[in-house]
């Protein structure tokens, strides 16, 4: 039998196993059955007691799997640990005949010779003639225990070079399999906690967002006192960012709507003397009032997942022809939503009524949009705009004026 | 000569801890089962018994209850895996002579043993 090839097929299968023990009673069987010998075991570190256990035994005396287990302490493992005071470890491994001859022909003290009988008693006990170490950078991993040979006679110098072969590589894919075990269960704990983190900062950001929005609420009710505004506003630039065929999957309808609700919310830095004035503000006051953009991108840069939502605030004041404010930003460095909220904030403020003024007509405001399509407002966005209020928002409109001026009025601008 | 009696369902075990205690001239007799156990404890009292505490049919405490209420000179040494070291105060109440856990020392084990046996003479 060569077993020079035998013992390579198996080095070489090794490295398939991950599961260490799997690989390890491969072993158990190899040895038992290519080898001939009356039987093989493995005795595996367990490094949470530190101790050595039977994880598998093949051959005609089968020793019971975790049943016994073999202390650290015990002779046998301080030995071929190298921790034994009398060198009885022949060429690393532990052999029957080898500690008979101690125990017999050479002068060893009596605390020697008691340890060298505990190990030659557990060595018969389990019917060992050989023990070889499987040992990975000085730590003793787990020990090949190995019966006889049943053609009879000794192991030879070659035999027992393979099996140290075996244990040693055998070693290597334990300690390999530990690793990636370790690696595993630690990635497991990271996932769990960047769910975990992720969770409460959606959490966080979710809590944030809503404060925002009763803000935004509040601001409105200062601002001015038409009911629903906000809601009608969102409705309009939901609408019409639809007829625009603007893609609102996901996340982008979520950052238009919070756009639309919280374009405003910088106003809560600004003075009421000036939020609330009826008359016309002076240029002081209009520097003041303009700083509500700003002030509102600050407000959410809080806000991770919102930062497009800033940066639309930030915008929503800023003309299509580049002369609004507050960066004087033009055409396509606007974004989009802002230039929808430019456009319904603007057409819903004409036609509400406020405290102070009835709204303007219908009419009035449509023409405002148009002819300041392409100068204050993004042309695209007034033409979706209108198309939306002709085909499915007028009948309401028309229906709140009514309200405001009265059927004469609209009959009389209809007529006009 | 001594007599032991190894119960435990494994045949393995049984046979392992039989050689093992066969070399050191003991008499041995296994049981796979509570009952066939019983049969043997009626037939012949053994002077220590190794009990298994999980076993399939009747557990190892309802024959050691039997054990001990027919044969109180028997001295019954348990054993148990871990996980199940809560029932030994259960037993030690049942009046098991002590226990051991498993995985278990060889050392230990003949210890036990024959402190058992040297309490008893």
């Amino acid at each position: 039998m060569n077993y020079q090839e035998v013992l390579k097929n198996a080095a070489r299968s090794m490295v398939r196993f991950k599961n260490p023990h799997h690989l390890l009673r491969m072993i158990a069987r190899f040895i038992a059955k290519e080898v001939h010998l009356t039987h093989a075991s493995i005795l595996l570190h367990d490094s949470v007691r530190n101790r050595y256990i039977f994880i598998d035994s093949k051959g005609e005396l089968k020793i019971p799997v975790r049943l016994i287990r073999v202390d650290a302490d015990h002779p046998l493992i301080r030995c071929l640990q190298g921790k034994c005071e009398v060198r009885i470890l022949k060429k690393d491994v532990l052999s029957l005949r080898h500690l008979d001859d101690i125990l017999n022909h050479f002068h060893t003290s009596p605390v020697s010779k008691l340890e060298v009988q505990k190990i030659i008693d557990l060595m018969k006990a389990l019917k060992a003639s050989l023990c070889v170490p499987s040992i990975y950078r000085g730590e003793l991993l787990g020990v090949l225990i190995l019966g006889t040979k049943r053609s009879g006679g000794d192991f030879t110098d070659e035999e027992i070079s393979h099996f140290q072969t075996l244990a040693h590589d055998a070693a290597m894919t334990i300690k390999t399999a530990a690793y990636q075990m370790e690696l595993l269960e630690r990635n497991k704990q990271l996932e769990e906690q960047v769910t975990e983190i992720t969770r409460l900062r959606k959490k966080e950001q979710e809590t944030y967002y809503q404060i925002m929005l009763s803000l935004a609420e509040e601001v409105r009710e200062k601002d001015d006192s038409t009911f629903g505004h906000l809601a009608a506003v969102e409705k309009l630039g939901v609408m019409t960012a639809e007829e625009m065929g603007m893609d609102l999957n996901g996340k982008k309808r979520d950052v238009l709507i919070a756009g639309l609700r919280l374009h405003d919310i910088g106003k809560i830095g600004i003075p009421d003397a000036i939020l609330k004035k009826e008359d016309s503000l002076n240029q002081e006051e209009w520097v003041i009032m303009k700083q509500h953009a700003a002030k509102g991108a600050k407000i959410l840069a809080p806000l991770a997942d919102f930062k497009e939502v800033a940066e639309i605030v930030h915008c929503h004041h800023e003309f299509y022809d580049g002369k609004g404010y507050p960066r004087g930003l033009k055409g396509d460095q606007i974004p989009i939503e802002s230039a929808i909220i430019s456009v319904v904030d603007a057409f819903h403020a004409m036609v509400s009524e406020r405290c102070y003024k009835k709204g303007y007509p219908l009419e009035f405001a449509i023409h405002e949009l148009e002819s300041n399509s392409g100068r204050q407002f993004h042309p695209k966005v007034v033409e979706a705009f209108m198309s939306v209020l002709k085909t499915k928002m007028l009948g309401y409109y028309e229906a709140r004026m009514h309200e405001i001026h009265g059927n004469n009025a609209i009959h009389e601008r209809k007529a006009s | 000569m001594v007599k032991l009696l190894v119960v435990d369902d494994e045949q393995e075990i049984c046979d392992f801890l039989r050689e093992f205690f066969e070399e050191k001239n003991f008499k041995v007799r296994t049981a796979l089962s509570g009952e066939e156990a019983l049969r043997y404890v009626a037939e012949e009292q053994p002077d220590v018994c190794l009990l298994d505490i999980k076993m399939p049919g009747e557990d190892g405490l309802e024959v050691l209850r039997k054990i001990k209420r027919k044969y109180p000179a028997v001295k019954v040494i348990m054993v148990t895996a871990l996980e199940a070291a809560e029932k030994m105060e259960e037993a030690a109440r049942m009046g098991a002579d002590n226990y051991i856990i498993k995985p278990l020392s060889l050392e230990y084990l003949e210890n036990d043993v024959y402190k058992k046996i040297s309490g008893s003479s």
